[in-house]
């Protein structure tokens, strides 16, 4: 009796992943979309001074503001990264280089997010010499000079990691190496807008994450080709 | 017992004028107890202190482990020390550096002001002390009893003051307080370090330690038998010679060490003193020297062999006013040697120091009519089972080869001695340091009173009485 | 009951195996340096007696002295190492190791090891790798290091140039003296305010003394460090030329020195200063 039943279970299931499989290209039609917010009162970031450094501070017209929080209207956050923590099949890293640049002393973009294994380039703009410094823990955490002129360097990393990075010579300039083990990951615009796209029907953790106000996660479903909704608004504090 | 009656004794020959007052000192022939007592006197008068080896070792652990350096240094007592206070090779060379790292840090500029380069070390605990064959009073005449006594007791304190004036120039300071002695101090002394930039020369004047391989200031044991080496400090039965090589001394000291301080060499110019202070001998010096050489043997540690000798001069004659020696003025110098071989050997956790040892002391020093010789070998034995703790034990035999004179007999001074004890430091720390201390501890001499340990401080009524003298300490023995 | 008491037996095992796991892995973990192999399980007691002071028990820098001392100790869990013969973000040889314990690192707490055997120093160098999982992946390969080349006036004056092109100043001074503009805002990985070299303070170098250790520090990078590599943007042979320029900078006497101070009283006035363009 109970050998019978479970047979018939598996046959149940064993249909219904292959109804999935075959439901063709709805299969990978999913996504999640959303903003990203802060509600409360952030800290106020304040202008770099770049006089140490003639050649950056001329980029600047008016001095560039530090980035550690940077908002749009209606509180909306950017550089924050929202991805898939839970609830993705693994994927292999994509071919396709993600690109740094240092310019005007400012990472460009402030965060990077890339999927683990995939080739990242690091180029320096500027007329001054900069350092990079990922300061990575899970990662080897590396240093190398990159004098203006030089070729780009070029790096991978392998474990999934959230890496600050810094120039030691401009104090200033901060920036992040976001590595996921998922290619469904973006970072925010200005907007606080994410999308999401090609997300099989399935249960997922949906993960913001902000240098400063934290992690926020959000369980979401997807069935069929649906496009679920997640809004993230993180508590800001002004210290 | 404490040396109050010793001194009554001496007191009463002194004053009497004659020599052999009782049977039991008649033996002892004409120069011996009179000629130490005397000398005792005129040092006390001086102000000097005169160590008693019948005190529990008080006196008997200077120049030990030093937190301060590890204050410093910001380093737990272990790594300099096998066990401290005994010193392992990484220790060894902080010592021979002049108690400097060498990592361009050591002036005393780089420290906080608020260091100050100060450390005590004291031991309270509990002891008994057995003595045989100690004559005491019967009646009208003298027969022999075992004294025991015990109890709970202190030792002295010593505070160690050691550490740099200036970059390789170091200094030690060492006072030592003992309860009813005063105080005495144990080490003074300033040291060049590194001379013309070199290791292999560095100059220390003052009062010392000298380079025993094998250090008794810094030693495992702390008993009345237990803390004192038997070869360091004996002298044949009647010998006035006043001399320990485990007594610090007073001269200057030219030590010489590769960069790892596996090879050492040290050449020593003594006052004949003994380390007491204010001339009261001759004009004469004595001459020390020290050689070792260490061996890394892989999984073994380290082994070390070395060779060491000293020459001494005693005066046997003195200026006199109203019949009382002036201090400083002896002459007639007679010589005294002392010269052997020294190991220590690690078979990984355990180590074994053996020592051996010829002593020779003119006729005239010795009292008699042939120079005095003897042989004395030991065997220490520390198995460290961890840094936090560690067993001991030693053998030690003193045999005389020839006595001063035909009719003293040939075993008489002969001395067998057994130490059993561990050391458990239930903190090993980079700021003090506290051992619980368990130690037994067997002397038996022939014929004379014990070199140490406690008793009455005579020699047994006959010559071929086996002396037994018995230590047992428990005792926590601390250093801040 | 039965099927209870096998799944018991199982996981009991289970645990068994991943404690000799791990213990074997500790024991495994061996160092090869020259002719000797230390391990570390002897290294262990070698690391409780003389280490665990300033390293710590986890080996994470956080020993009861760390507090006191500053550079703090090394956290050997993070495994990232500055004196180095192999590229940054690669982990040090056995040998690199074994002459940092030997060596010790002068102006800090961190003594020379050398009275210790040479089998207890590479039982200590096994030991460290067993703090982090990172040593699984092996060491970097050593940078290769070509033969120094000659000491000429030519090479000091072009390492000169160097210094300038590659905005050493930036961080050490135009005179070497450890303070350049971003001199003062420097921290290491662990956020800990730290100073470049001063090459006029007459201190040796951490990494060791020799003109090949000092071709290492710049061609490799101090990894925890502000102090980058430059491999990537200096040739081996311009590399000499940038060591013999920087041995000018120091007080202590070597050849480059006194090349440098017998030319200058004669040519001073055709050196283009040092600092921003």
């Amino acid at each position: 009796m109970r050998s019978r039943f479970a047979l018939s279970l598996t046959l149940l299931a064993l249909t219904a992943s292959l109804t999935g499989a075959l439901a063709g290209p709805g299969g990978n039609a999913g996504s999640v979309s959303g903003t990203v917010t802060f509600t409360g009162t952030p800290p106020k970031m304040r202008p770099i001074d770049m006089s140490k450094e003639p050649s950056c501070a001329a980029q600047h017209a008016t001095p560039l503001m530090n980035e550690t929080i940077v908002s749009g209207p209606g509180n909306t956050v950017q550089n924050a990264v929202v991805y898939i923590s839970a609830g993705d099949q693994p994927s292999a890293a994509p071919t396709q280089t993600v690109r740094y640049d240092q310019k005007g002393c400012e990472y460009l973009p402030h965060v990077l997010v890339m999927h683990a294994g995939q080739p990242l380039e690091i180029y320096n703009d500027d007329q001054t010499s900069h350092n990079i410094h990922p300061l990575a823990r899970t990662n080897p955490e590396w240093n190398k000079s990159q004098p203006p002129g030089s070729p780009a360097i070029k790096a991978t990393y392998a474990q999934p990691e959230f890496i600050p990075v810094k120039c030691n010579i401009h104090p200033w300039m901060h920036g992040y190496f976001v590595v996921l083990n998922t290619t469904h990951g973006v970072a925010t615009g200005n907007d606080g807008k994410f999308s999401i796209a090609g997300l099989p029907p399935g249960k997922y953790t949906v993960t913001a994450w902000h240098e400063k106000f934290g992690t926020l996660s959000q369980e979401i479903e997807i069935t069929g080709s649906s496009a679920a909704t997640a809004n993230f608004a993180f508590k800001a504090l002004p210290y | 017992m404490t040396d109050w009656s010793v001194k009554r004794w001496r007191t009463l020959l002194l004053l009497s004028g004659s020599l052999g007052l009782a049977t039991n000192l008649a033996a002892m022939g004409p120069a011996g107890d009179l000629e130490r007592a005397r000398y005792a006197m005129y040092v006390a008068s001086l102000g000097g202190v005169v160590s008693t080896p019948t005190e529990y070792a008080g006196d008997m652990h200077a120049n030990a482990a030093i937190p301060a350096f590890a204050r410093k240094y910001n380093m737990p007592c272990s790594a300099c020390h096998t066990a401290w206070p005994e010193l392992n090779a990484f220790g060894q060379r902080f010592r021979d550096r002049g108690y400097q790292l060498g990592n361009d840090r050591d002036s005393p500029i780089w420290v906080n002001p608020s260091y100050i380069p100060f450390a005590i070390r004291t031991t309270p605990g509990w002891r008994m002390e057995r003595t045989t064959n100690q004559p005491v009073d019967a009646g009208l005449g003298t027969t022999e009893k075992t004294i025991t006594q015990s109890g709970f007791d202190i030792s002295g304190a010593d505070l160690l003051m050691m550490g740099t004036l200036y970059k390789n120039i170091t200094f030690g300071f060492v006072p030592t307080i003992a309860d009813g002695e005063g105080v005495g101090i144990e080490a003074a002394f300033v040291r060049f370090d590194n001379l013309f930039r070199s290791t292999w020369a560095n100059l220390k004047v003052g009062k010392f330690e000298m380079d025993n391989m094998l250090s008794e200031k810094r030693g495992m044991m702390l008993s009345s038998n237990g803390a004192f080496y038997q070869s360091y400090h004996f002298v044949a039965p009647g010998d006035g010679t006043t001399f320990g090589l485990g007594d610090n001394q007073i001269g200057a000291e030219w030590q010489g060490h590769s960069d790892n301080s596996y090879t050492r060499l040290t050449l020593a110019v003594l006052g004949g003193v003994d380390g007491t202070p204010g001339l009261p001998e001759g004009k004469s010096y004595d001459g020390m020297f020290a050689a070792s050489q260490a061996f890394d043997m892989g999984n073994l540690g380290l082994q070390r062999i070395g060779l060491y000798g000293y020459l001494g001069h005693r005066p046997t004659s003195f200026e006199t006013v109203g019949g009382e020696p002036v201090p400083g003025t002896g002459t007639d110098n007679k010589p005294f040697s002392r010269f052997g071989a020294v190991g220590d050997f690690f078979l990984g956790n355990l180590e074994l120091i053996p020592l051996v040892m010829h002593a020779s002391d003119d006729k005239d020093l010795a009292g008699g009519t042939q120079d005095a010789t003897w042989n004395s070998g030991l065997l220490e034995v520390h198995y460290y089972v961890s840094p936090q703790l560690v067993f001991t034990q030693r053998s030690e035999i003193i045999r005389m080869s020839q006595q001063a004179l035909p009719s003293i007999p040939d075993h008489k001074g002969n001395i067998d001695a057994f130490t059993f004890g561990y050391r458990w430091y239930p903190i090993m720390f980079s700021r003090a340091g506290l051992a619980m201390v368990g130690e037994l501890s067997f002397t038996k001499t022939i014929g004379t009173m014990p070199l140490s340990g406690d008793g009455v401080g005579l020699d047994p009524l006959t010559d071929d009485t086996a002396v037994k003298s018995t230590s047992l300490l428990i005792a926590f023995d601390f250093d801040f | 009951m039965q099927r209870i008491f096998l799944r018991g037996c199982a996981a009991g095992f289970g645990l068994l195996l991943s404690a000799a796991g791990v213990l074997a892995a500790q024991a495994q973990s061996v160092s090869h340096v020259g002719n000797l192999t230390g391990n570390a399980a002897a290294g262990a007691r070698e690391y409780r007696r003389y280490c665990v002071g300033c390293h710590g028990q986890a080996g994470d820098g956080l020993g009861e002295n760390a507090m006191w001392v500053d550079p703090r100790p090394r956290d050997f869990t993070a495994a990232v190492f500055k004196c180095r013969s192999t590229p940054t973000g690669t982990l040090p040889t056995d040998d690199d190791l074994y002459r940092s314990v030997t060596r010790g690192f002068v102006t800090t707490n961190m003594p020379s090891w050398e009275p210790l055997t040479r089998q207890a120093r590479a039982n200590v160098v096994a030991y460290i790798k067993t703090f982090s999982s990172r040593w699984s992946q092996g060491p970097g390969t050593p940078i290769p290091v070509p033969p120094e080349t000659p000491a000429t006036m030519e090479s000091i004056l072009h390492g000169r140039q160097l210094f300038q092109s590659m905005e050493c100043w930036k961080c050490h001074g135009a005179a070497g003296h450890g303070d350049g503009p971003s001199a003062s805002t420097l921290t290491d990985s662990k956020d800990n305010p730290i100073r470049p070299y001063n090459f006029a303070s007459g201190s040796r170098f951490k990494c060791g003394d020799s003109n090949a250790d000092l071709y290492r520090v710049f061609m490799t990078g101090l990894d925890g460090t502000p102090m980058p590599s430059f491999a990537d943007n200096i040739q081996p042979n311009d590399a000499w030329d940038l060591v013999h320029f920087l041995r000018t900078l120091q007080p202590m006497p070597s050849p480059e020195a006194a090349l440098w101070q017998a030319w200058l009283p004669g040519h001073a006035g055709e050196l283009k200063p040092i600092g921003p363009d």
